[in-house]
């Protein structure tokens, strides 16, 4: 049975996804010691990737980007496809910005017990963003699953909580308009929260990756201090101030942050 | 890096409260630990569950783990990476949490 981690990145004209998604795959080898490979309409072919799986560019929609102070294109859709494109029988799938920094997840995918799992919550790092803005979606309040981070078997339960996600792209301003979305960009996240609400029967009794996302919202700029160590520096109360985080992972959202990290470290 | 810049980052000061926080997310999400197929929390709870097991000399039993899934443990084995992985995290909690008092 191989278990293995896929990473979707698309490039757009203000970001490299590909570069993430490399200098990402380092520290899950690193730490995971499991493969990865790449999905990309990329014609790059970058080192350390077991696979790398070409697909068509996916629909682009687009999207406010804080760090970057413009609307770009974002082509970041085609999440539903991981079980079909995944070469493993247990697969992680990571957003590009997701930063593996210690062997949690190391744990989660030892002692797998289910076929199918994600986060149920996240929380701001830096404490700025507070009640359940990122636990939450549209007017309704209904609760959040987050696809940063997926874990699936290839078994007929997750086939059906992906197809209920596809099913639920195909008819995106159908859902939008049940779970009164305001912003009209589909969202993986979204997608698979009302996939998990339909598959439990609407009651969201289904099993979580234990504990929370650490976030870090669009504004915060990120250092490198060590193999695994982040400064933050962002504004709080409009004042600067920082933190330090070590050995833990984290979801930067400021993908511009990110990238100039990366080139800088 | 601009003169601007400069003189915002040395003004820039610890977010202490943040990073109370982030250290108990921090450690408790490393308190976390696989053992037979099951996942479990180093810590008090755990430990008074198994020392329980271990008082009616049940060398294995079935506890449930945090996914409610019945899984058979030798109590012995689970006690000790659970009282290993607990001492350690709050020793580098602690560590952590002295540090970073002393950050401005």
């Amino acid at each position: 049975m191989s278990t293995g981690a896929v990473i979707f990145a698309f490039n757009n004209e203000k970001i490299d996804y590909v570069r993430l998604a490399a200098w990402s795959a380092q520290n899950i080898s690193r730490h995971l010691d499991i493969p990865v490979s790449l999905i990309t309409d990329s014609d790059v072919t970058p080192d350390g990737f077991d696979q790398i799986i070409r697909v068509k560019t996916p629909i682009a929609g687009s999207r406010w980007f804080d760090d970057i102070g413009s609307t770009v294109e974002w082509k970041n859709t085609n999440r539903v496809d991981a079980f079909e494109l995944s070469p493993y029988d247990t697969t992680l799938v990571l957003d590009a910005d997701y930063i593996v920094a210690s062997p949690q997840l190391h744990y989660t995918l030892n002692s797998l017990t289910t076929d199918f799992l994600c986060f149920k919550k996240a929380y701001d790092l830096t404490g700025r963003t507070t009640g359940n803005l990122l636990n939450t979606f549209g007017q309704h309040n209904f609760p959040m699953s987050w696809a940063t981070v997926l874990i699936f078997k290839r078994t007929h339960l997750s086939k059906i909580i992906f197809e209920s996600m596809q099913m639920i792209k195909n008819n995106w301003q159908h859902y939008r308009n049940i779970y009164k979305i305001d912003r009209p960009t589909y969202r993986n996240d979204f997608a698979l929260s009302i996939a998990l609400g339909i598959f439990s029967g609407h009651t969201n009794q289904v099993d979580f990756i234990l504990g929370s996302i650490p976030t870090l919202t669009p504004d915060v700029e990120l250092k490198k201090f060590s193999s695994d160590g982040y400064e933050l520096n962002f504004i709080k109360n409009n004042k600067p101030v920082w933190l330090r985080i070590e050995n833990m992972d984290f979801h930067a959202m400021g993908k511009k942050h990110l990238e100039t990290m990366i080139e800088n470290s | 890096m601009n003169t601007e810049n400069i003189i915002s980052q040395s003004r820039a000061r610890f977010a202490h409260e943040a990073n109370r926080r982030l250290l108990k997310e921090k450690y408790e999400a490393k308190m976390l630990f696989a053992y037979q197929g099951g996942m479990w929390r180093a810590g008090p709870e755990l430990l008074s569950t198994i020392n329980f097991c271990r008082i009616t000399n049940d060398a294995e039993v079935v506890l449930l783990d945090l996914y409610e899934n019945p899984i058979k443990v030798n109590t012995k084995e689970l006690w000790n990476l659970a009282a290993a992985r607990w001492q350690e995290q709050m020793n580098a909690w602690h560590q952590e949490f002295e540090e970073s008092r002393k950050n401005r």
